[in-house]
């Protein structure tokens, strides 16, 4: 889908405040001329081989499909890239954009801190200073990143305002750039936030769809399957698709807890609202008056309140489907595709498999299903095995505690 | 010094509604020539944390945008002073644009500040205040180009609002050359200019104010009516007082 003076049919755009015109024009410039740039595409492509370690496997999960009776089920091993999730394709292109711009330090958002560990990645391999915001709420259930982050060398500072997770993140690091934009490259972690991101960040995501499209020559694929929570993996995955009217395409959303304000993240069904929060305008979880109102997921990367803009548009066309999972669905299609296939999604991409797993069922036998598993689940291991692994857990970080 | 024009900032329903209204009293007692009151939003990104804080607060105390209008009512009941409403788009939006303008217009607004709705790409807010007689005050920094200058003035506001640095609203802004003189360059246009963004000193308002038609007072006057209702809660007498205090301060550096 072409966009047009910055939107996607209604969505989109660049709301911000006069002082970040300037950068965010510099930005579409450098990016406009790089993405056209054969070094610029060869340098990327050479850092996507031997540093991402593209392209990723598409798996045929043929214990999945037996054990379920259905669809033939294909799973996208994203989670096999450097840094486990497909956050290090944009982090890679926008490092690579900034140093090409001549920028000195990078500052991004993180959520899950896949997007926090890829883009500190990418700085430690391009000798770029990096400052990475985290909500406090976030580093609790994230933990092990943050550690990761701070090996490769970036500062991860804690954002302990609003809801203390990724939306909050995404303020702190704008107030950051308001500030330092001469030498700071933004580098935003999703296909979200005022134009030239949402473009730019589908670009770089789209080596994901890319790659299945080679991968799937001969094979018909009837739906494609994607967690959203800004929705960078779906929008990179679908790239390819969106202009041809097959195969289904199905973003999958956080159900949380369940129905009810605060108990989820969907937005795709009638909860989202239209509104301009963070420099866009999209569906956002909002109250009367436009506050942004809380939500709830198991994955730290799924909470967020609003929508990329593009797959907004994409949603309100008809093109993608949009479901939801909740969080026993993610955590039952964890557990599936780790004891059939012997790989552990990450939480996040656990809600593009259980809707994988209905689809399949729904489907029956002779169709074909292609999931995106993002990211992998090692990330995870403190929620999922407090989750499922109980009070064995518990028990063994307590030994672990008084032997370290 | 009596030319010295200072606008102060506060925030709708921090600590508390009644709070609020008496910081909004003091201030008028005080000597400002305007106030500036902003609803809050919950996602503040262009201000910084004493700001943010209080807006939060102010959210958790209950607020609703229509407490906001009708604060500026129980305002000009109290003092026939201009009230400028500060806000972000995603709550101007929500209300549908041109429903806020005519809102503001019936409270008896005098203007409207929201940053993320600039000059050519602001939901129609610049054509709506102009068929509703309300002013749409454009956010200007110095890092600006003469030629997106003229695409801004060419809404020909009565007043823009100068940021004298880049950033989020808070911390101490230097007076130097670079904003003083961006000050001196807007003379040649028509609208008048209020500046602000890190003023907490009366030196600074007394070397800004020959430059500009009014200083903007925002994150001070929000810490001491903080640091009182930390001290006192619920005194409102002691809020009112604190506020107009902090506004002598800064013409005369006598609290």
């Amino acid at each position: 889908m072409k966009q047009y003076n910055n939107f996607f049919g209604d969505f989109g755009g660049r709301y911000v405040p006069e002082v970040l015109r300037g950068p965010l024009s510099e930005l579409e410039e450098a990016y406009t001329n790089a993405i056209k740039d054969p070094d610029f595409l060869a340098e990327l492509k050479d850092f996507q081989k031997t540093f991402i370690g593209r392209p990723t496997p598409l798996l045929h999960a043929e214990n999945a499909t037996k054990t379920l009776g259905g669809a033939d089920i294909y799973i996208k091993l994203e989670g096999l890239a450097n840094t486990g999730a497909h956050k290090i394709n944009n982090a890679a292109g926008q490092a690579l954009l900034a140093k090409r711009m001549g920028k000195k330090r990078v500052i991004a958002e993180t959520g899950a801190g896949q997007h926090g560990v890829a883009t500190a990645s990418a700085c430690a391999k391009l000798g770029l200073d990096c400052v990475i915001y985290m909500g406090t709420e976030d580093i609790r259930r994230q933990r092990p990143n943050v550690y990761w982050m701070e090996l490769f060398g970036a500062e991860v500072r804690g954002v302990n305002s609003g809801s203390c997770t990724l939306k909050d993140a995404v303020n702190e690091a704008f107030r950051d750039w308001t500030a330092s934009y001469k030498d700071t490259h933004y580098l935003l972690g999703s296909a979200l936030g005022p134009s030239p991101y949402p473009d730019m960040v589908r670009e770089f995501q789209s080596v994901i769809g890319n790659e299945v499209v080679t991968q799937t020559e001969d094979i018909k694929i009837d739906a494609m399957v994607a967690c959203v929570g800004g929705g960078s993996n779906a929008i990179g995955f679908f790239s390819p698709f969106i202009e041809k009217d097959k195969p289904r395409l199905i973003g999958v959303e956080a159900g949380g807890r369940g129905k009810g304000a605060g108990n989820n993240a969907v937005r795709m069904d009638d909860s989202g609202k239209l509104g301009i929060v963070q420099g866009y305008k999209s569906y956002f979880l909002l109250d009367d008056d436009g506050q942004v109102q809380p939500t709830h997921s198991i994955s730290a990367g799924l909470d967020y309140p609003g929508i990329g803009p593009q797959l907004a548009s994409l949603g309100e066309s008809g093109r993608i489907e949009f479901q939801s999972a909740t969080d026993k669905d993610a955590l039952e299609a964890l557990k599936f595709f780790a004891s059939t296939e012997g790989i552990i999604f990450a939480m996040e991409s656990a809600h593009a498999g259980a809707a994988a797993i209905q689809l399949a069922k729904d489907l029956g036998k002779g169709r074909n299903i292609i999931v995106n598993m993002s990211g992998r689940g090692d990330k995870d291991l403190f929620i999922s095995a407090a989750a499922l692994y109980g009070d064995k857990w518990k028990e063994f970080l307590e030994e672990e505690a008084k032997r370290i | 010094m009596e030319e010295t024009n200072i606008i102060t900032h506060f925030i709708a329903g921090y600590p508390d509604l009644k709070a609020s209204l008496a910081t909004a009293k003091g201030l008028i007692d005080g000597g400002a020539a305007a106030l500036e009151m902003q609803i809050p939003f919950s996602d503040p990104s262009a201000d910084g944390p004493v700001i943010e804080n209080a807006s939060r607060k102010s959210l958790e105390a209950g607020f609703k945008v229509a407490d906001g209008f009708n604060l500026v009512k129980l305002i000009h009941d109290y003092a026939d002073v201009p009230v400028y409403i500060m806000s972000y788009s995603a709550i101007v939006y929500n209300m549908g644009v041109d429903k806020f303008v005519q809102t503001a217009v019936e409270a008896g607004v005098k203007g409207l500040i929201i940053p993320d709705l600039t000059p050519g790409n602001d939901e129609g807010l610049y054509a709506s205040g102009k068929a509703h007689g309300i002013d749409v005050v454009p956010v200007i920094i110095p890092a600006v180009s003469d030629e997106r200058m003229s695409e801004i003035m060419a809404e020909k506001p009565e007043w823009a609002y100068l940021a004298l640095r880049s950033g989020i609203t808070g911390s101490y802004t230097k007076l130097d050359d670079e904003n003083i003189g961006f000050l001196e360059r807007l003379k040649k246009y028509d609208a008048k200019i209020m500046a602000g963004f890190g003023i907490r000193t009366p030196e600074q308002v007394e070397v800004l104010a020959p430059h500009c038609d009014a200083a903007v007072v925002g994150s001070y006057i929000v810490d001491s009516v903080t640091k009182l209702w930390n001290e006192t809660p619920f005194d409102y007498d002691a809020v009112k007082t604190v506020a107009e205090k902090s506004v002598r301060y800064l013409f005369t550096g006598r609290g």
